[in-house]
C-alpha cells in the first residue's frame, strides 16, 4: 500500500469501520509513523465533532405528515376506480383535504404524547389504530380554522405543544406548501386570549 | 439493529403504517442530517424528508435486501438531495470542478478547543456536493466506504478519491481558520 493510501484508509479507521487486512495494514503502519497518528487524531476530532453538532429534525411534525399523506394515498389508492378517475371532482378533494385535518388533528392536537422520546411500536400501533378508525373521534373544535400560523423554523414539538394547550387551540390542518397551519379555538368564547397567547409567543412567526 | 430495520421495510411493504412510523422513528434524525449537510435549507431538507420516506412506503416492496435499509434509505435521500440542487442549478455532475479552497496552506493537525463545530460546519460548507457527501456519510454516519458507494452510486474506487480530497481541504480549511482564530 502507498502512503495515500494508509492516508485514505485513516477516515474509515477513525470511524471504526475499517476491518481484517486492510485495518491490520494501517495500524503496522501508524505504529511507525507519527505523521498519520496525528492525522488520525485530527480525523478523529472532526468526527467527534460532527457527531455532537445538534440538529433540530422535524421529528413528531414531521411524522404526523408522514402519516397524513400515506394515509390520503392509502384512500386514494383504495378508492373504487371510476369511468373517468382522471378527473376528481372539487367535492372529492375537499373530503380528501378534510380528512387529512382530521387525520393531522388527531395525531398532533389530542395524541402527541404518544410519540414521545419513549413511545413505543405499541404506541405506535395504537396511532394506526386509531387513523385506520373511520368513525369515533372527532375534532372538538368542529374543523374550520379560525387562526392561521407559521411556528418558527426551531420551535421543538414541546414547545407547540405547550402553546396550543395554552391558547386553547388545535391543529385542524396543515401544512400547507408554505408550512402554515390552521388552528381552532375549543372554546369559540376565548378567542381574544388565544389570540394574545399566539402573538406573544416566541415560536410564532406569523399569525393571521 | 439492520434485521430490524428488514423486518421493518417487509411490514411497510405489506402496508403497515405502524412499521413505517417505526422506521422513520429510528432514522429521521440521521436522514435529515444529511439533507441538511448538502441543502444546507432546513426548510427544504424537510420537503426532501417528508418525500423519502414516502419513497420508502411506495417502494419498500422493490427492496432487494441486497444492501442495509440504511444505506437504502440514504440513498434515496441522497438523489432526491442531488434533484433539489439540479433545479436550483447548483450541482456538480463530475469530479472534476475544484472545491471553494477557503484558505491558507499547511495541512497541521489541531483542531483547538471552542467553536470546533462552527469551524468544521463552515468548511463542509466549502467543499464541493460530492465530496462533502462522502465525508459526511463517513463521518456523521459512520458508513464503510462501501456503504458510501452504495448511497452515491459510485464505484469504490471513486469514493476513495472523493474522501482522499475532501479530507485534504476539510483539514486545510479548518487549519487556516483555526490560525485566524489564534491570530
Amino acid at each position: 500500500m502507498t502512503r495515500d493510501d494508509f492516508e485514505n484508509l485513516l477516515v474509515f479507521k477513525a470511524n471504526g469501520t475499517l476491518e481484517g487486512e486492510e485495518l491490520a495494514a494501517l495500524e503496522a503502519a501508524l505504529a511507525s509513523d507519527a505523521e498519520l497518528r496525528a492525522e488520525l487524531y485530527a480525523l478523529e476530532a472532526i468526527r467527534d465533532t460532527m457527531q455532537s453538532d445538534p440538529v433540530q429534525s422535524p421529528g413528531e411534525l414531521g411524522l404526523a405528515r408522514l402519516m397524513r399523506d400515506v394515509e390520503n394515498e392509502t384512500r386514494v389508492t383504495e378508492a373504487p376506480a371510476a369511468a373517468n378517475d382522471n378527473v376528481v371532482p372539487i367535492t372529492r378533494l375537499r373530503f380528501w383535504q378534510a380528512a387529512a385535518a382530521v387525520v393531522l388533528a388527531v395525531g398532533i392536537g389530542f395524541n402527541l404524547t404518544d410519540f414521545g422520546p419513549g413511545a413505543s411500536v405499541e404506541t405506535s400501533v395504537a396511532f394506526e389504530d386509531r387513523i385506520a378508525e373511520p368513525a369515533g373521534f372527532g375534532l372538538a373544535s368542529g374543523g374550520s380554522s379560525d387562526f392561521t400560523v407559521a411556528f418558527a423554523p426551531d420551535a421543538t414539538e414541546a414547545e407547540i405543544r405547550g402553546l396550543l394547550l395554552d391558547a386553547g387551540v388545535e391543529i385542524v390542518s396543515g401544512p400547507s406548501a408554505l408550512g402554515l397551519y390552521g388552528l381552532a379555538l375549543l372554546d369559540m368564547d376565548a378567542e381574544r386570549s388565544a389570540r394574545d397567547i399566539l402573538a406573544s409567543s416566541g415560536i410564532i412567526d406569523d399569525l393571521q | 439493529m439492520t434485521a430490524d430495520h428488514k423486518f421493518l421495510i417487509e411490514q411497510i411493504a405489506s402496508g403497515d403504517k405502524q412499521a413505517l412510523a417505526a422506521l422513520y422513528k429510528a432514522l429521521e434524525r440521521p436522514v435529515y442530517k444529511f439533507i441538511v449537510s448538502r441543502l444546507n435549507d432546513p426548510h427544504e431538507a424537510n420537503d426532501i424528508l417528508h418525500e423519502v420516506f414516502m419513497d420508502v412506503w411506495r417502494s419498500a416492496g422493490r427492496f432487494e435486501g441486497r444492501s442495509k435499509v440504511q444505506t437504502w434509505v440514504f440513498g434515496i435521500a441522497y438523489r432526491k438531495s442531488i434533484d433539489v440542487m439540479r433545479k436550483r442549478g447548483r450541482v456538480d455532475l463530475t469530479d472534476e470542478q475544484p472545491d471553494l479552497v477557503d484558505d491558507s496552506p499547511d495541512q497541521e493537525t489541531c483542531l483547538a478547543a471552542g467553536q470546533e463545530a462552527e469551524h468544521v460546519r463552515h468548511c463542509l460548507e466549502t467543499l464541493k456536493d460530492d465530496h462533502r457527501s462522502a465525508i459526511t456519510l463517513a463521518f456523521y454516519q459512520d458508513m464503510t466506504y462501501g456503504e458510501i458507494a452504495e448511497v452515491a452510486g459510485v464505484p469504490e474506487g471513486t469514493v476513495k478519491t472523493r474522501i482522499f480530497h475532501a479530507k485534504k481541504l476539510l483539514m486545510r480549511c479548518l487549519q487556516g481558520r483555526v490560525e485566524r482564530t489564534v491570530a
